[in-house]
C-alpha cells in the first residue's frame, strides 16, 4: 500500500448525496494543500442505481483516478458489497483490500465479516441528534473518514460551513455532526497508516468544464450559445451562473443547429461567441461548421465527447469523436482542432481557441471528454495574463475593399457590419475576392480554384507557430506511447510504473490533433515500438497517425465507458512490448 | 442624403424576368431610403433559394448563409450589435420547411428583427418542387399527381408563436409592399411579412393574375389578436393583405439584463482577476 496517497470512495444510489459527499472530501484535501484528483461514476438517472465518487489525494501530483482504495464510505448495503467484492466489475476500479476500511451505518448488519476492516458506526443515530436532514449521516461519515486519515478537523469544519453557504444553524448542525463522527472514530477505531504531508499551498479545485469556461472568459468571450447535453453542460452551467459577473450572454436556443448559427452570427458581427455540445449536438452542427469555413467567419465549437454511438452512454467517457470532428461538413476547408489533456490545459486552450478563430478566420474545435469536463482536480495556478488578438480587421477608408482578397497568407481583412463604406456580401456559395457569388453561373473554374487555394493556405502560419508536441519521460525512451486528450494522467502513471520495472517507455502527447504538428513524425521515428493508447474501439488517432506519418503502430483501446487505470494499462503496454 | 441609388448593389439580379423578388428588392431599398437609414447600418441575412440571393443585389452588409438557418444568424447579429438594423429574407421552403423551428422560436422570443418571406408557394431554385405553402392538388416535379398535403398558414403560425407584428403583402402591389415593409422595420420586436411573390417559371397557379383577382385591403383591428387570427384564416376568392397584428411588447433584447443595457460589441472585455477564481479555492 502506498502511504503517501489516499483513495476514498463514496458509494451509494443516485439521490443519496454521493457526489456532494465526495466533493466535500475533495475540498478538505485541496484546502490542506494536497493534490487531488476525483472520479465520478454515475448513471443518467435522478434516483436509484449505483454510483460512486472517488477522491485521490497526495502531496505529490495525482494525475488520474489511480489504482487502489483505502476508505470506502458505503451509503447503502449494495455499495458495501459491491466495493468489497474482489470481483468488482466497474471498468477497472479496485475493490477495497485487506488494509482498507469500510465505513457504514450500523443498521447494515448482514455482511461477510472477513477480508476488510469494517467500521460499523451509528451514523444515522449520531446525525439525528444534531438535525433533521437524513443526509446528515453522510456528514458524520465524512467526519469519521477524516479521522481515519488523520486530517485536521478544522479544515473540514471550514469546508462544511462554505458548503452550506455559511447558513447559520444548518451549517453548525452539520459541523457538530461531523465532529461527533470524527471523535467516535478516534475513540473506537484505528487510524489508517497513511501519512499525507499537508502544506500551505493554495490549490484551485475545479472541473474541466469550469476551467474551459473561465479560460473562454479570459479570452474575451461575450456570448455562449448551446443546447444542454452531457458532458457539455458543465461549461454552460458555469457560464450561465456567472452571466452578470462576467458580462456574458448565455443562451439556450431551440436546437444545436440554431446554436451554431447564432454563434456564427455573433462572430460575424464582431463579438466573440462560442457554441458547444457533445457528439450528438455536434452532429447537428455539421452543416453550419462548413459555412463558417467557407464564409471565413471565426467560430469556436466546444465538443465534449461521451460514449457513443448515438445516445450511447450519456454519463460515460470515450474518445470516439475524433473522426467526426476531423471530417465534419462537406468539402475541404481548414479547421483547427485542440484537445486539452487535462483540466488546466482546458483553461489555456479555451482562450487560445478564441484568438486562433479570429486570427485565422476559420472554425476552431475545442475538444474535451466526459472525464475532463466533469471531474475535479487541483490546479496550482492560472496565469490570467492574456493578449487578445483579433486578427485582421478592416478600418473605414479602404478603397476597392475586397473581403476575400487573395493574400499570400490566405487571410483577408474582415469588415464588421456597421463599418462605413465597406458594405459587402459574405456568402456560403463560392465567391470571388469581393464576396460576389460565382457559383450559380460559374464561368471561371480558375477563379474557383484560386478561392479554394486561398482558404486552404490560411493555416500555414499556425503550423509554423505551433509549440513543440509535449512529451513525458521521452528523452531516452525506447518505446513511444502515444496518447491524446484526457488519458494523459493514466498513461503517464502507467509509464512511471513501467520505468520502475526498467522498461524505457515515454509518452508523446497529442493535444493538437489537427493540423498535426510535423514534429510528431520525428518524435516517433527510430522507436522500437509505437503504441497508441486511446479510449475508443477503432483507434481513430492511430489511423490518423498512420496515414499522416506512415508509421507502424500498435494499438491499445478501451471502450467500456470507463477510464484507463494506470496499473492495468501498464500491464497491457508491457504485454504489447513483449509480444 | 441617402437615395435609393445608394442601395443598388453592383451585381445585377439574376432572377427570371417578371419574378416577384424584383418588387421586394425595390421595396426594401425604397423603405430603407424613406427611413433615411445609412446602408452601412443594415444587414440583410438570408438562407438559400432564389429569393435568398437578395443580399448579393443590395448594397448593405449581407450574410448569405445556408438553407433554412437565417433567423438564428440574424438574431445573434442583433444581440451582438443592437444598433444594426437586421432584415432576414428568404423563401417559403427556406423559412417554413427547413427553418420552421427557428421561425417559431424567433417569433416567440420577439427578437427585434424584420423577417420577410418571398412566398411563391414553390421551390424556385431547385426547379419546381412542392413547398409547405403549395396548394392542395398542385402538380409539381415532386407531386406529379397533385400535392396531397394541405398548405400551412404562415400568418397563423406567426401569431400563435407570439410575433408582435404580422403582415402580408403582394409583389404586384409595390407601393403597399413598401409601406408594409417600412412599418415592419420600424416595429420594435419581431416583425413578420409574408409576401405573395409569383414564381413566373414554376408556379403556373399562383400567378400575378391569380392574386390580383383575390387580394383586398380591409381595415384591420391590428391590436386585437382574435380578430387578427380570424382575418389570417380568410382564404379563397378573397384574400386579405396588409397589417394583421401590430402590438408593442418588450423585445427579447429589452428583457435581457446583458444585452438590454449595452451592446455586447461595445462592452469592454472582462479582465479576470485572481478574486474571480476564489470560489474554487
Ligand atoms: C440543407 C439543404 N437542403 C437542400 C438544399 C437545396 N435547396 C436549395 S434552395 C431550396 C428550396 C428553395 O425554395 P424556397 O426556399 O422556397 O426559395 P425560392 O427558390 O422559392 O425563392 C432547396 C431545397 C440546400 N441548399 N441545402
Ligand atoms: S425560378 Fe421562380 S422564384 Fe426563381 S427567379 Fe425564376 S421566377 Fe423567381
Ligand atoms: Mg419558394
Amino acid at each position: 500500500m502506498k502511504t503517501d496517497e489516499v483513495v476514498v470512495r463514496v458509494g451509494g444510489a443516485a439521490g443519496d448525496g454521493v457526489q456532494s459527499a465526495g466533493l466535500i472530501i475533495a475540498k478538505v484535501f485541496s484546502r490542506s494543500g494536497l493534490h487531488v484528483n476525483t472520479y465520478n461514476y454515475y448513471q443518467s438517472i435522478i434516483r436509484g442505481g449505483q454510483s460512486w465518487y472517488q477522491v485521490r489525494a497526495s502531496d505529490r501530483p495525482v494525475r488520474s483516478q489511480g489504482d487502489g482504495l483505502n476508505i470506502l464510505l458505503a451509503l447503502n448495503r449494495d455499495a458495501l458489497e459491491r466495493h468489497t467484492n474482489p470481483m468488482i466489475n466497474e471498468g477497472g476500479a479496485s475493490p477495497l483490500g485487506k488494509t482498507g476500511v469500510a465505513i457504514f451505518d450500523s443498521s447494515i448488519t448482514d455482511y461477510k465479516k472477513e477480508d476488510v476492516q469494517y467500521v460499523s458506526m451509528p451514523l444515522g443515530d449520531i446525525a439525528s441528534r444534531h438535525g433533521k436532514n437524513a443526509l446528515m449521516k453522510n456528514t458524520v461519515a465524512i467526519g469519521a473518514t477524516m479521522a481515519a486519515i488523520g486530517m485536521n478537523f478544522d479544515t473540514l469544519a471550514d469546508v462544511i460551513r462554505d458548503q452550506f453557504g455559511n447558513k447559520g444553524e444548518v451549517a453548525e448542525e452539520n459541523v457538530r455532526a461531523a465532529r461527533e463522527g470524527y471523535d467516535y472514530y478516534l475513540a473506537n477505531f484505528k487510524k489508517l497508516g497513511i501519512a499525507l504531508k499537508t502544506s500551505n499551498k493554495k490549490f484551485y479545485l475545479i472541473s474541466g468544464g469550469e476551467a474551459a469556461g473561465l479560460g473562454a472568459v479570459n479570452g474575451g468571450l461575450k456570448m455562449y450559445v448551446g443546447y444542454p447535453m452531457t458532458p457539455a453542460s458543465s461549461i454552460i452551467h458555469f457560464l450561465a451562473s456567472h452571466e452578470e459577473q462576467f458580462g456574458i450572454f448565455v443562451k439556450i436556443p431551440e436546437d444545436e443547429i440554431s446554436a451554431i448559427n447564432m454563434a456564427v452570427g455573433a462572430n460575424y458581427a464582431g463579438v466573440r461567441a462560442m457554441t458547444g455540445s457533445s457528439g450528438g449536438g455536434f452532429s447537428l452542427m455539421v452543416e453550419a461548421l462548413g459555412m463558417a469555413g467557407m464564409m471565413e467567419v471565426p467560430l469556436v465549437v466546444y465538443e465534449a465527447q461521451r460514449a457513443g454511438p448515438s445516445t450511447g452512454l450519456p454519463t460515460k467517457n470515450e474518445q470516439g469523436d475524433l473522426n467526426l470532428v476531423l471530417g465534419a461538413s462537406q468539402g475541404d476547408f481548414q479547421r483547427i482542432v485542440l484537445a486539452p489533456r487535462n483540466v488546466e490545459e482546458a483553461f489555456y486552450f479555451a482562450r487560445e481557441a478564441l484568438n486562433l478563430a479570429e486570427k485565422y478566420q476559420t472554425p476552431v474545435i475545442l475538444m474535451s471528454d466526459l472525464y475532463i469536463a466533469e471531474h475535479y482536480e487541483t490546479v496550482e495556478k492560472f496565469d490570467l495574463n492574456f493578449k487578445i488578438e483579433r486578427g485582421k480587421l478592416a478600418q473605414p477608408g479602404i478603397k476597392d475593399y475586397k473581403r476575400y482578397e487573395y493574400t499570400p497568407d490566405g487571410i483577408s481583412l474582415r469588415a464588421l457590419p456597421g463599418t462605413p463604406g465597406l458594405m459587402h456580401n459574405e456568402d456560403s456559395d463560392e465567391h470571388n475576392e469581393y464576396g460576389d457569388v460565382v457559383s450559380d453561373a460559374i464561368t471561371d473554374p480558375a477563379l474557383r480554384a484560386k478561392s479554394m487555394e486561398k482558404r486552404m493556405r490560411k493555416l500555414s502560419a499556425y503550423i509554423k507557430s505551433m509549440p513543440p508536441t509535449p512529451t513525458y519521460r521521452y528523452e531516452d525512451a525506447e518505446y513511444a506511447i502515444v496518447q491524446w486528450g484526457g488519458t494523459q494522467g493514466a498513461v503517464e502513471e502507467a509509464v512511471d510504473a513501467l520505468r520502475e520495472k526498467g522498461i524505457r517507455a515515454g509518452v508523446v502527447e497529442i493535444n493538437r490533433p489537427y493540423p498535426l504538428n510535423p514534429d510528431i513524425g520525428k518524435l516517433l521515428s527510430g522507436k522500437k515500438k509505437i503504441i497508441v493508447v486511446e479510449g475508443n474501439y477503432s483507434g481513430q488517432m492511430n489511423k490518423l497517425l498512420r496515414s499522416e506519418f506512415l508509421v507502424k503502430t500498435e494499438l491499445i483501446t478501451k471502450y467500456d465507458g470507463e477510464n484507463f487505470y494506470p496499473g492495468a494499462l501498464a500491464e497491457e503496454i508491457e504485454a504489447v512490448i513483449k509480444r | 442624403m441617402v437615395t435609393i441609388a445608394d442601395y443598388r448593389g453592383k451585381v445585377k439580379p439574376d432572377w427570371c424576368p417578371g419574378c416577384g423578388n424584383f418588387a421586394q428588392l425595390s421595396a426594401i431599398s425604397g423603405a430603407l431610403t424613406d427611413l433615411k437609414m445609412d446602408p452601412k447600418d443594415t444587414v440583410v441575412v438570408s438562407g438559400i433559394g432564389c429569393s435568398s440571393n437578395m443580399p448579393e443585389f443590395i448594397n448593405t452588409y449581407g450574410f448569405h448563409g445556408i438553407h433554412g438557418r437565417s433567423l438564428p444568424v440574424a438574431s445573434a447579429i442583433k444581440w451582438a450589435n443592437p444598433k444594426l438594423n437586421v432584415i432576414c429574407y428568404g423563401g417559403d421552403g427556406d423559412g417554413f420547411f427547413e427553418g420552421t423551428q427557428h421561425f417559431f422560436h424567433t417569433a416567440k422570443r420577439n427578437v427585434d428583427i424584420t423577417y420577410i418571406v418571398s412566398d411563391n408557394q414553390i421551390f424556385g431554385l431547385t426547379t419546381g418542387q412542392a413547398s409547405p405553402t403549395s396548394e392542395l392538388g398542385m402538380k409539381t416535379k415532386t407531386t406529379p399527381d397533385g400535392n396531397i398535403e394541405k398548405p400551412m398558414n404562415p400568418l397563423t403560425l406567426a401569431l400563435t408563436a407570439g410575433a408582435t407584428f404580422v403582415a402580408r403583402a403582394f409583389s404586384g402591389d409595390a407601393i403597399h409592399l413598401k409601406e408594409v415593409i417600412k412599418k415592419g422595420i420600424e416595429h420594435r420586436g419581431f416583425s413578420f411579412i409574408d409576401v405573395f411573390s409569383p414564381c413566373v417559371t414554376y408556379n403556373k397557379i399562383n400567378t400575378y393574375d391569380f392574386f390580383r383577382k383575390r387580394v383586398y385591403k380591409p381595415e384591420m383591428d391590428t391590436k386585437n389578436f382574435a380578430k387578427a387570427y380570424e382575418m389570417a384564416l380568410q382564404w379563397g376568392d378573397k384574400i386579405p393583405i396588409g397589417i394583421f397584428y401590430d402590438v408593442q411588447e418588450e423585445s427579447y433584447e429589452d428583457r435581457s439584463p446583458i444585452i438590454g443595457s449595452k451592446s455586447l460589441i461595445d462592452q469592454p472585455l472582462v479582465q479576470l482577476k485572481p478574486e474571480d477564481l476564489a470560489e474554487f479555492l
